[in-house]
């Protein structure tokens, strides 16, 4: 579903050149959730938005659903990201000015495809997410559980490839964690999906199927659940990153 | 909602706010700048400010700085109302929107808002400048001169001005968009603008730059001509205001980044002075903008009481309540009919006294211009046969003043204004005295006793009775002059007596009198030799389109300020001062007014940008326990700050700047007692500003208490 082999990503900062991914390679099964961790300046985040298409990369290959990436226009990259990705960020990135609904909509409006099925789409999620009562509400009426809910929600209005999500807890409480990640499961479990995760909770990283640990700019250990417990799996999570502290 | 255009609909509504912010900035500037510009180009105002003259160029140099100030107020509501929408924008991009169906919208939105207001502020202009106009005439002062007409043809200007607008907002749109990294554009509302740190002594070397480039602007054109003996081209002199400027903007910064309070105020001012530290460039530009505006709505409104001032101390100067001379070939009221006239209108003359005066030529230095590969240069030409200028007989002199002056024979004495100064172009050190119809010679030194200082007689030479009899034997009744003078009792209640006289002598003087007073027979002689042509003579004036003295006319400031016979009659010069500068006076008024306002406008919107960008700051420092009273002294700082600084800064560099003009204007440099006065009045006028000032200051002040939620403290 998702591949990503030798990629290499720099930034010129004055006359200082910082390479931030050193040939970072890894792959995404279809249906599979799996998170990315990693220590501060990693290469997490430029890792995803790479794969965002929101960066170009300096090379290495990215390959979506067959689609290399790199080769694409402008435009088709814009296309890459309305139909094959969705996106969840930690700061939610809802509208203020649209409603929970219409923000749900806004990939389908955008794209131009909104009907009545899409709709229909819409209003199943916010049953599914939980989110049906607070549907005509705005962002600033709802709580932050909500609106990474509703996020979650517009990410799957396209049903993409692969969501995105940049540290979707990072802003929340752990209740609230909680729910966002439950909304990840079922739309695993109930439509499929496939999740690609930068976090630093090691707690909503238990709940993958796999956990890439990313150190200086490569990737330093893969960590799979199989049939572990979460809990035993965020144990051997912590440990690995213990193990990383003390090297 | 299903389309694009709809989800854009549903925001715009939202965001009405923004939308009208920017509208009203480019609505705002280009409804000055086209007001500013109808009133420039009026026909009204043309023909009253002479072609090259300085007002013209005043007028000319404050509107290109409010231009400046204008474009760059456009530019930063432009800026501002799109780092507001950048995160809409940056959603859009990030959610799949590709850059051409942003930048679409975004353009059509930017469009239709510049579009509309910039048509809407052009629309209104002239009807603004004309309702200003009329509220002078109804409140202030409405004479012949003052009905306005415009130029359709300013509308050009006012359109440059708007295509500015509108492809300056759409370029800053477009580039917004072209961003390539849409994480950028997702967090450009929350990117701070940093100032890179600005060394202390950055405070003192601008203010150094400032009078070093405020100097060199003065004084390079009078270093180009008379050191260089070079006419530089227009503007270049501007070039040599460039280090004010520079000045300038290290001054404002130093003063945004580090303060002048010193280190014991480091850390009372730390949150104001840092908040203002993180919206740096933007808050310097806006200064500068409101420096410089605050700079040129001054020099507008100085033009007012250094005028007035000056006048009315010189018509106080006089030595006799009236006034009047003519050539001796017209048939102007004697004694007799002056009485009689006084009789009519109930006045009584105390004293009177006549003379005769004579033209007669002197020698001086003549500048002849050289057209070259580096432009017009002049070398200096001495001509024995200069200029005509006005002789007394001691005699005379002394009939009218008074005095037992005795000047040797073979002297020339020349008299000054009553301060002593010796109005432009007159020599007092001649050598030569000319009878330009006999051609006979007096060589002259110049007199030894004390300075002659007497106003009513400024500008003339006297001469030892025996030389003068001499010297102008054989001049014809061209050549000669009759001069009277007399005071009468209750000098201020004779306004009618002063206007009928007056309204007599200009009935009988004759067409071949009706000139300006620059006009000088021995120059047109030299002239008409030289060229064929004098540029003073009625059919050479109307021949370029300029305006010629009429005696139709003798009401206008034309007449009153530049017939070469205008009588000096103290009531009429003081009661009708106002009417006969009128359009002079109600110009810059305008100009001030115009000014005035973009510098209210321009620091109340800069505060209220700062409010909304930093309600955050104020949350987190409520939630970190900070009492009212601090918050209350940090917004204050800052808003002191976006007026106080400017508003100073810009009204101490053009006191100083006109201090230094009256300085140097005169021969010898120094301040004379009229301007003394003006500049002393000019205080008054940046006092009665400097309030009106502090009120908006006030209102801006509660306005962004008000919307921070912050307790106002008195």
């Amino acid at each position: 579903m998702l591949k990503v082999e030798n990629l290499h990503k720099s930034y010129q900062v004055g006359k200082n050149t910082y390479e931030v991914l050193k040939g970072v390679s890894l792959n995404v099964e279809q249906g599979e959730f799996v998170a990315v961790m990693g220590p501060s300046g990693s290469g997490k985040t430029t890792l995803l938005n790479c794969i965002s298409c929101y960066i170009p990369a300096d090379s290495g290959s990215i390959r979506l659903g067959g689609t290399e990436l790199a080769r694409l226009g402008e435009d088709e990259l814009a296309e890459v990201r309305n139909r094959k990705l969705g996106f969840v960020f930690q700061d939610f990135l809802l509208l203020d000015g649209l409603t929970v609904e219409q923000n749900i909509l806004l990939p389908a409006i955008i794209g131009g495809s909104v009907s009545a099925d899409v709709e229909n789409r819409a209003s199943q999620l916010c049953e599914v997410f939980g989110i049906a009562a607070i549907k005509g509400k705005y962002p600033a009426e709802i709580s932050g559980g909500e609106k990474q809910r509703t996020a979650v929600a517009r990410a799957l209005i396209n049903n993409p490839l692969v969501i995105l999500a940049d540290e979707p807890t990072g802003n929340l409480d752990s209740k609230s964690s909680r729910a966002v990640i439950g909304t990840f499961e079922q739309a695993k479990s109930g439509l499929g999906s496939t999740i690609f995760m930068v976090t630093h909770d090691s707690f909503a990283a238990s709940f993958c199927d796999r956990v890439i640990i990313l150190r200086d700019g490569v990737v330093w250990r893969t960590l799979e659940k199989r049939d572990a417990e979460r809990t035993a799996f965020q144990d051997a999570l912590l440990a690995s990153i213990s193990e990383m502290g003390r090297q | 909602m299903r389309s694009f255009y709809e989800v854009c609909a549903v925001l715009r509504r939202r965001n009405a706010k923004q939308y009208a912010l920017l509208a009203g900035c480019c609505f705002f500037s280009v409804l000055l700048i086209t007001a500013y510009v109808c009133m420039m180009r009026s026909p009204t105002v043309l023909s009253v400010l002479p072609e090259g003259g300085d007002s013209r160029k005043q007028v000319m140099m404050i509107f290109v700085l409010a231009v400046i100030g204008c474009a760059v107020f456009t530019t930063y509501a432009a800026g501002l109302f799109l780092r507001q929408r950048s995160r809409e924008l940056g959603i859009f991009m990030a959610l799949g929107a590709s850059r051409a169906q942003v930048r679409g919208v975004l353009q059509r939105e930017l469009a239709g808002v510049s579009v509309i207001s910039c048509v809407l502020g052009a629309a209104l202009g002239m009807p603004l400048a004309w309702a200003l106009w009329s509220l002078f005439r109804t409140f202030l002062v409405d004479t012949q001169e003052m009905a306005l007409r415009f130029d359709y043809r300013a509308y050009i200007l006012s359109a440059i001005f708007s295509l500015f607008v509108i492809l300056t907002t759409l370029s800053l749109g477009a580039r917004s968009v072209r961003r390539t990294n849409i994480i950028d554009i997702v967090h450009e509302q929350h990117r701070s603008e940093p100032v890179r740190e600005v060394p202390r002594r950055w405070g003192a070397i601008g203010i150094v730059l400032v009078l070093v480039g405020v100097f060199l602007g003065y004084m390079s054109s009078n270093f180009f001509i008379l050191v260089l003996h070079w006419y530089p081209p227009e503007g270049l002199s501007a070039v040599f205001y460039a280090p004010a400027l520079v000045g300038l903007y290290m001054l404002l910064l130093h003063t945004v980044v580090n303060g002048w309070g010193g280190r014991r105020r480091k850390y009372r001012d730390l949150i104001s002075t840092s908040m203002m530290k993180f919206q740096g460039r933007q808050t310097v530009r806006n200064m500068l903008v409101i420096t410089v505006l605050v700079a040129g709505a001054y020099f507008g409104s100085f033009y007012i009481p250094m005028i007035g001032t000056g006048a009315m101390m010189r018509y106080d100067a006089r030595e006799y309540d009236y006034l009047y001379f003519h050539r001796a070939d017209q048939d102007i009221p004697g004694e007799d009919e002056v009485r009689a006239l006084a009789r009519e209108y109930g006045v009584e003359i105390t004293s009177f006294a006549e003379a005769s005066t004579a033209l007669l030529a002197v020698d001086g230095t003549h500048t002849v211009e050289v057209d070259g590969p580096m432009g017009v240069t002049w070398y200096p030409e001495y001509i024995e046969v200069f200029t005509a200028e006005r002789f007394l007989s001691e005699s005379d002199f002394n009939a009218l003043t008074g005095q037992a002056l005795d000047v040797p024979a073979g002297q020339a004495a020349a008299v000054l204004d009553s301060d002593g100064s010796t109005g432009y172009g007159f020599d007092t050190g001649i050598s030569i005295v000319t009878n330009y119809l006999t051609g006979e010679r007096l060589d002259v030194t110049p007199y030894q006793g004390a300075a002659l200082r007497y106003q009513s007689l400024a500008q003339h030479y006297v001469l030892d009775d025996a030389d003068f009899e001499l010297i102008t034997r054989g001049l014809t009744d061209e050549w000669r002059e009759h001069k009277v003078v007399f005071n009468v009792e209750n000098d201020e209640q004779t306004y009618d007596f002063a206007k009928a006289l007056f309204n007599e002598i200009v009935d009988r003087s004759g067409p071949e009198v009706e000139v300006y007073d620059s006009w000088d027979p021995v120059i047109r002689d030299r002239n008409l030799a030289e060229d064929g042509y004098y540029f003073l003579d009625r059919e050479s004036l109307e021949e370029a389109g300029e305006v010629t003295i009429d005696y139709t006319q003798r009401d206008s400031s034309n007449f009153r300020l530049s017939w070469k016979y205008m009588p000096q009659f103290r009531v009429l010069d003081k009661a009708d001062f106002v009417k006969t500068t009128a359009v002079y006076l109600m110009l810059f008024v305008f100009v001030a007014i115009v000014c005035f306002s973009a510098v209210m406008v321009i620091a109340y919107t800069r505060c209220m940008t700062i409010a909304l960008t930093n309600r955050q700051v104020y949350e987190d420092l409520r939630r970190l326990g900070a009492p009212g009273k601090y918050l209350y002294r940090s917004v204050r700082g800052q808003v002191k700050r976006v007026f106080f600084v400017p508003i100073f800064t810009g009204t101490l560099i053009i006191y100083v700047f006109y201090l230094m003009i009256m300085y140097f204007n005169g021969s010898p440099a120094g301040i004379t007692g009229d301007e003394a006065a003006g500049l002393l009045a000019s205080i008054g006028v940046i006092a009665g500003v400097s309030a009106l000032l502090y009120g908006i200051y006030r209102l801006t002040l509660g306005k962004v208490c008000s919307s921070l939620s912050v307790k106002r403290r008195t």
